[in-house]
């Protein structure tokens, strides 16, 4: 009966592996294990005195076996990696089973048996094999001090850069030309900007749009303003900077500001305000320059507490002028770099 | 008893003496000012002054003092109620409403008024009744302690309070009050003798809230909170005798720095401003240490304190132990262009506390010895701190200044003598003020004055080395110190005094010199001198013959007779010829010493030893001469006009060493525009050695020749290469290189170069686009990013710079200026000074310097019809709340465009703000602006002129002005300006003049002329022989006080009268304000002149026709109305006497009976007159309403 079933099986099988044979040496494989495992199920069934059995149950038996082992060789895998090994030993399965709540002992009682069935080897069928995938160029072999169980380095065009952007500018002309023309524009749309929102005089009756000048406002205590110009305080702060990186020659220092300055500088002044708070991601290969870190902790810092110094007029000026022309001159300076 | 007649004699017997009397018959000897609430939020104060005085005569009974602003509520003396009355003629200088709008009239009147409460001159304002039962106590000679409780309310001189309107505590909003004023002063603030020559030991406590520090002059003893710990009492002490105009007060919310280097030293500055106050102090014990080790003598006071304020009345202000600076004068380490200006200031006000604080002056005509010290010591420091060339630079500078000066007005008197009857032998008959009186200088003039005075001082110095001079200086001050640590009683104080005449004797001692021709020349009377020089060379015999020509008959110049050093640079080296200027020579034959013409190569010796190559390819043939320069040490205070070939100015220029040879070389060179010119003019600019300011005038001139040239000139504009090749790039010659600014020498040339290039103008008279682009480029390539200094001063050059660029637009018919005309090139400059004066409202500049060039820029865009003429963006930025600077451009701006655009409004609402305005220093500065680039002046046909200005700004000075010397003789220097010295032509014609012409019989066809003759009559009464007017007019000052004297006799012990005195001085103090107050509080306060106040018609057809009625000679009628100005509203109520007497019946027979004791006057109509004003005075106490008597007067006056 098992016979019968397992040669069915095996015929079924066969005949499904026949027609699938071609389709897929990955699938013959796993079929061929699977059809060892049904003989070996049938065998079972068959010493333990069964004469047939459905189709269906041996399927599920099938299974049940498969799991079975598969979780043997799991758990036997993990206590083998536990232990720092990567081939499982007899020891590892030992204790598998025995987790598994199986008695060990048995075992060889059990292989002894009489009645015991010897089932044939399954057909050898080959490993399949996996595809190599496309590389690229050759793999870097280790440098001397990595160990050559490391992994191998990855395909080189996963890691090395291409230079796409254009080469920075350099010549000394260009540059201050550059530098004069972008800190221009920013003024130009801030000032203008800062005219748009509040109140303009303008010299002009007919037009006030195209030179508005911002109006004047007289201070409550105008000697401080003037005396202690946010304009020198911020020089002071970039000669600290400055002072720094001394190493490096004006022409490096206005080229990295200039592309400091590009990254940011937006046509909209309006856009360009909110903007102004979270910084970009420097390019590629931008080697981040202390005043930038420095000025925009300072800015936020500039922000975020009022501006004006002390108790004088600290809480008292109007609140837009404190916190606002905080701001304002803030970001001017990371703009204008002033 | 009548201690005023007296006392011109006397003051006149000081001058020879050696020894000082004082003008008061008491002396005072120590002074508690007391001031225990300060009341910031109403900006009032209230305190007590107690003085200790010794009479010297034994029938004092009354005690004058000076109070201005102060509301007195009690005096006791030794604790006794007394008497007092408060009595200011300044107040209100001309009384009578009379349509005479005469500046002669007003000018004597107000010389007249100060004079009346001058304590020079023992007078005052305040005049205590000492009472009947201490009199016994005063003829022992016994001491008397005055007792003066007072208060100020919202002072508007003297006092100043700066209070920032936002909210917080007053220490939290910065608020401060300082002491302030011009000359004495110090009465507006506390009841005192305010003057020069009375010094007293003093007491100062000062009760103020907790936070704030209160400053004031001598040692600071100790300081007590009081029991609530709220407020805490700072008492100082004064051991060194000092005069109560040297005390002062500043109290604020300061912030305290002693001084690193010098522990009695400290300072003091708002809120803040710690950082920059060290910075700017740090230097000041090197200037302590230059003065000790010249004068070899110690600062005299134990500690020293400097305090910044805001809202300063001057930059720099000296009192005893104490100096009060403007508070933008502090600045930081990365300021270039103020540190020299505040060192400067630093220094000055130093110089002052030895010559000025601790040694004072004896009376007003011995100012200049003081300010002459103080300033020559000051000129030392320059010498030493920035070298010679600048203190050259200095002196040259200031000689031009004080030689422009007195061109224009007609000289500055250093020295100035009241001869003994000859009181109206005006010495300064020329100016439309009075020089008897710093209170009645203008402002312009005491500043010439003090320039004068050190300048005279240096001329000194030449004369007896300056070795001799600081040893008369160390006399002067180790006498003084002796005096000071001694007692009162050895009457040795007055040896802290210095005179004329004292000062002369040290130098005579001290230098065996006899300078007595210099004084002469320089000190005794006024005028410059003026030379023309000009040469020819004889061959023949080797002879210079050089003329030199004077001009002593236009105004402000004398005639010069002593020697003169000329210079004269051969081709054998450089000589000096010492030639004696006489009456009648003008040739002056001068020998030479280089016989060889050049034939040989040789290097040509200077004047310092140097030896140079010279080409010499230029020089005429004939001639040694390289050279020639008069009075090159400028021992002379004069004006030289030399003519030299322009070859020799161009040696000059390259060659002479001293500074201001090369100055007047590049003067000289602007007359000849010739590429050789050009040449030595751009040498000297690249020549790094040379002096920088002398390489700055070389721009101008050399943009100046360009222009001249512009048809031959050849290759790029003028000094475009050349700052090229100095401040730009080697790579990139267009871009200017990022700004270095260590070397301060290139800075200042890289300053001025664009701005003198700006100058410049081709064939049709514009700038060259080249230069304007050049200027763009160097504003958009601007980058002082690795700079150690602010680059603000350079970039408002800059704009500068644009604004010259600026030439007048072209118009066609007059089209309204919009955008759409707008020219390119201005187009441009435009977008630059939006862009700049926008950024400041973001980032502004240190002292705004930005902004104050950009609104001048934007004027002078206006002025050349390139942007629509308005003023309302300079109004908006001359609002108090602006920085100073920014006000000052912007009302300049406002006062250029009322004179431009003719505008009322504009002229109304600046007069508005001379009112109005919180800063005393603005206030003057409009002034001083509309006096300097007025509306229109008095020969002028201008709409403004009308009626209604005039009586304003009559008013002004009259009235509205009493409470600032300084703004009183501004607004007179405006009102001369505008409408002269005689009557404004704007005004209708007197009404009743034609009855005057029939009356007097006078062919005086045309009334306007009337003030005129009357000025004419008074130069007439200058002569000696109207001595008898004289006395008239002293006496009508001793008059008020005989009949006050009555009043007091009369009623002195009847309570009811002291308080009707304090009733009287509790209404409002400062009557100043009360221009629209009902003529009622006034005159109440003024008892003197209070009928003058009501009577509106015109005084003086009234008055003629009284002389009239009374038939007394013609003759006399002007000399009367010359000799009394100030009587003139007096008299206008003569008429009435009858009337008037009626009611005041019951007081007159106390006059004739007090009156026989009095000596006789001589003219009948002087006593009638002198009767009459006693009655008007007493009216406001005797009736309480003064309206009364107007009521019954009036009718009359039109009979």
């Amino acid at each position: 009966m098992a016979d019968a079933a397992a040669t069915a099986g095996a015929g079924g099988s066969g005949t499904r592996s026949g027609s699938k044979q071609s389709t897929n040496p990955a699938d013959n494989y796993h079929l061929a294990r699977r059809r060892t495992l049904q003989v070996v199920v049938s065998s079972l069934l068959t010493e333990a005195g069964f004469e047939s059995a459905e189709k269906a149950s041996v399927e599920t038996l099938t299974e049940m076996l498969q799991s079975y082992i598969s979780e043997i060789g799991r758990s036997a895998k993990s206590y083998c990696e536990h232990t720092a090994r990567t081939q499982p030993t007899l020891s590892d399965i030992v204790v598998t089973l025995v987790e598994m709540g199986f008695n060990v002992d048995t075992l060889p009682a059990y292989a002894k048996r009489s009645q015991r069935m010897v089932i044939t080897a399954p057909p050898v069928t080959n490993q399949p094999v996996t595809p190599k995938a496309l590389t690229a160029g050759q793999n870097r072999p280790h440098p001397p001090h990595i160990p050559s169980h490391f992994p191998e380095f990855p395909d080189p065009h996963t890691y090395i850069k291409t230079p796409t952007y254009r080469e920075p500018v350099s010549d000394y002309q260009v540059l201050r030309e550059k530098a004069a023309s972008q800190r221009r524009d920013v003024e130009r749309a801030l000032t203008r900007f800062m005219a748009k929102t509040g109140e303009t005089q303008s010299l002009f009756k007919d037009d006030v749009s195209t030179f508005p000048l911002i109006a004047a406002r007289p201070f409550t205590i105008p000697y401080l303003t003037a005396l202690l110009p946010s304009e020198l305080e911020m020089q002071q702060m970039e000669e600290t900077d400055s002072s720094e990186q001394d190493e490096q020659t004006d022409t490096e220092n206005l080229a990295l500001h200039i592309s400091m300055m590009e990254s940011r500088s937006v046509t909209q002044a309006g856009v360009q305000w909110q903007d102004l708070g979270s910084l970009q991601p420097p390019p590629p290969g931008f080697k981040r320059f202390s005043s930038l870190s420095l000025l925009s902790s300072w800015n936020y810092r500039r922000i975020l507490e009022p501006r004006r110094r002390t108790p004088l007029s600290c809480s008292r000026t109007p609140p837009c002028r404190v916190a606002g022309m905080g701001r304002r001159t803030s970001s001017i300076t990371l703009i204008c770099g002033r | 008893m009548p201690l005023t007649g007296v006392e011109p004699a006397r003051m006149n017997r000081k001058k020879g003496d050696k020894g000082f009397e004082s003008p008061r018959p008491y002396k005072l000897t120590h002074q508690v000012v007391c001031i225990n609430n300060i009341n910031f939020q109403r900006k009032s104060v209230v305190g007590f002054v107690e003085l200790t005085i010794f009479p010297t005569v034994a029938n004092l009974n009354r005690i004058k003092l000076n109070s201005k602003q102060c509301r007195i509520y009690r005096v006791r003396i030794n604790d006794l109620e007394a008497a007092f009355i408060y009595n200011d003629p300044t107040l209100e200088v001309c009384h009578s409403e009379s349509k005479q709008r005469n500046l002669n009239y007003f000018s004597n009147a107000y010389a007249a008024a100060v004079s009346a409460v001058d304590p020079d001159a023992g007078n005052g304002e305040l005049c205590i009744k000492v009472p009947s039962e201490l009199w016994k106590h005063v003829d022992e000679l016994k001491v008397l302690k005055i007792h003066i409780n007072f208060s100020l309310d919202q002072p508007k001189g003297g006092l100043h309070f700066v209070v920032p309107s936002v909210e917080g505590s007053m220490a939290e909003r910065g608020a401060h009050v300082f002491s302030c004023g011009y000359q004495n002063s110090t009465r507006f603030w506390f009841p005192c003798v305010d003057s020069y020559s009375e010094l007293c030991t003093w007491k100062l406590e000062f009760t103020v809230d907790a936070a704030m520090v209160a400053v004031s002059n001598g040692d600071l003893v100790e300081t007590v909170y009081t029991h609530d710990m709220r407020k805490k009492t700072f008492h100082y002490m004064l051991t060194i005798p000092t005069a109560a105009s040297n005390i002062s007060l500043a109290i604020g919310p300061f912030e305290i720095l002693v001084d690193p280097y010098m522990h009695e030293v400290t300072h003091f500055c708002l809120p803040q401003l710690l950082p920059l106050l060290k910075h700017t102090t740090s230097y000041l014990h090197e200037v302590f240490e230059f003065y000790e080790e010249i004068l070899t003598c110690r600062y005299p006071y134990s500690c020293f304190k400097t305090v910044f304020i805001d809202e300063a009345y001057v930059e720099v202000a000296a009192y005893a132990s104490m100096s009060i600076f403007s508070t933008n004068l502090l600045h930081s380490a990365m300021i270039i262009d103020e540190t020299p200006l505040t060192r400067r200031c630093l220094a000055q006000s130093l110089a002052q506390q030895f010559f000025g604080c601790f040694i004072s002056r004896m009376s007003w005509s011995d100012e200049w010895v003081l300010k002459g010290i103080s300033g020559y010591i000051y000129g030392l420091w320059m010498k030493k701190t920035f070298g010679v060339n600048e203190y050259r630079h200095w002196i040259k500078e200031e000689l031009d200044k004080i030689v422009a000066y007195e061109l224009k007005t007609g000289g500055v008197l250093l020295h100035p003598i009241f001869g003994g009857g000859k009181e109206k032998d005006n010495p300064a008959s020329h100016l439309h003020f009075s020089i008897k009186h710093p209170h009645t200088l203008s402002w312009e003039y005491y500043t010439m004055f003090q320039c004068k005075a050190h300048l005279v001082m240096r001329l000194i110095e030449n004369r007896i080395s300056m070795e001799f001079m600081l040893q008369v200086f160390n006399k002067l001050l180790s006498l003084a110190s002796t005096a000071s640590s001694q007692k009162f009683q050895s009457h040795m104080w007055s040896q802290m005094l210095v005179s004329t005449s004292g000062f002369l004797k040290s130098i005579s001692n001290v230098s065996g010199k006899d300078i007595q021709p210099l004084i002469k020349q320089w000190v005794d009377q006024s005028g410059v001198v003026k030379f023309y020089g000009s040469f020819a060379f004889n061959r023949k015999r080797n002879v210079l013959e050089l003329e030199i020509k004077q001009d002593y008959t236009s105004p402000g110049t004398q005639k010069y007779v002593g020697p003169l050093k000329v210079t004269v640079q051969e081709l054998d080296g450089s000589f000096n010829h010492t030639l004696q200027i006489e009456e009648n020579s003008l040739k002056h034959d001068i020998p030479c010493h280089s016989k060889s013409r050049r034939n040989k190569k040789k290097k040509i010796p200077l004047m310092n030893g140097e030896e140079v190559d010279m080409d010499l390819s230029a020089m005429d043939a004939d001639s040694p001469l390289l050279w020639i320069r008069i009075d090159p040490d400028m021992s002379v205070l004069r004006k030289v006009e030399f003519e030299q070939a322009d070859f020799m100015w161009q040696y000059q220029l390259r060659y002479e060493r001293d500074v201001v040879a090369q100055q007047e070389s590049i003067l000289a060179l602007e007359k000849f525009p010739t590429p050789a010119s050009r040449l030595a003019l751009t040498d000297i600019l690249e020549q790094e050695q040379c002096f920088y300011r002398v390489r700055m005038s070389a721009c101008f001139c050399l943009a100046k020749i360009a222009n001249s040239m512009v048809s031959t000139w050849t290759g790029p504009p003028a000094m475009k290469s050349l700052f090229t090749r100095m401040f730009c790039c080697k790579s990139c010659p267009n871009i200017v290189k990022t700004n270095n600014f260590m070397s301060f020498q290139s800075y200042f040339l890289q300053k001025t170069m664009p701005v003198a290039m700006a100058l410049l103008r081709d064939v049709h008279n514009l700038c060259p686009k080249e230069v304007l682009t050049f200027i763009l480029d160097l504003i958009k390539y601007n980058d002082n990013r690795k700079n150690k200094f602010s680059d603000n001063y350079y970039r408002a050059e800059m704009i500068d710079a644009l604004a010259n660029s600026v030439t007048p637009a072209v118009s066609v018919n007059n089209e309204v200026r919009t955008l759409d005309n707008l020219n390119p090139d201005v187009r441009l400059i435009l977008e630059e000074i939006t862009r700049f004066l926008n950024m400041e409202k973001l980032l502004p500049s240190y002292r705004h310097t930005i902004t104050v060039s950009c609104l001048r820029a934007i004027r002078v865009l206006q002025k050349n019809g390139h942007v629509p003429s308005d003023p309302a963006l300079f109004k908006s930025y001359a609002e108090y709340g602006h920085f100073v600077d920014i006000r000052i451009a912007a009302l300049e701006a406002v006062v250029d465009y009322t004179k431009v655009d003719r505008s009322y409004e504009e002229l109304q609402w600046l007069l508005n703000m001379i009112q109005n305005d919180p800063v005393p220093y603005v206030r003057h500065k409009i002034l001083n602006m509309l006096t300097k680039n007025p509306p229109f002046t008095k020969n002028m046909e201008s709409p403004l002129c009308n009626e209604a200005l005039v009586d304003q700004l009559w008013k002004l000075m009259n009235s509205g002005t009493s409470h600032d010397w300084r703004l009183r003789c501004g607004a007179v220097d405006l009102y001369f300006t505008l409408f002269g010295l005689s009557r404004p032509s704007c005004l209708p014609l007197p009404e009743l003049g034609l009855v005057l012409n029939l009356k007097e019989k006078k062919a005086v066809l045309n009334p306007t002329i009337i003030p005129e003759s009357v000025a004419g009559n008074q130069e007439a009464a200058n002569n000696p022989s109207s001595h008898p007017q004289l006395v008239g007019f002293q006496n009508l000052f001793s008059s008020s006080q005989d009949e006050e004297e009555i009043d007091m006799d009369t009623v002195h012990d009847s309570q009811a009268f002291i308080s009707h005195h304090l009733n009287m001085l509790e209404r409002p103090s400062t009557p100043g304000l009360s221009k629209y107050r009902p003529a009622s509080s006034r005159s109440a306060l003024i008892p003197q002149h209070s009928a003058g106040c009501d009577s509106t018609p015109t005084t003086k057809p009234q008055w003629s026709l009284e002389l009239a009625r009374k038939g007394t000679g013609k003759e006399q009628a002007p000399l009367e109305m010359s000799m009394h100005p100030a009587a003139s509203a007096p008299l206008s109520v003569f008429t009435k006497e009858s009337t008037a007497s009626k009611h005041s019946d019951h007081h007159h027979h106390h006059h004739h009976e007090h009156k026989k004791k009095k000596k006789k006057h001589k003219h009948k109509h002087k006593h009638k007159h002198k009767h009459d004003s006693k009655e008007k005075d007493k009216e406001p106490f005797t009736f309480s309403s003064p309206a009364s008597g107007r009521s019954i007067r009036s009718p009359s006056l039109s009979d």
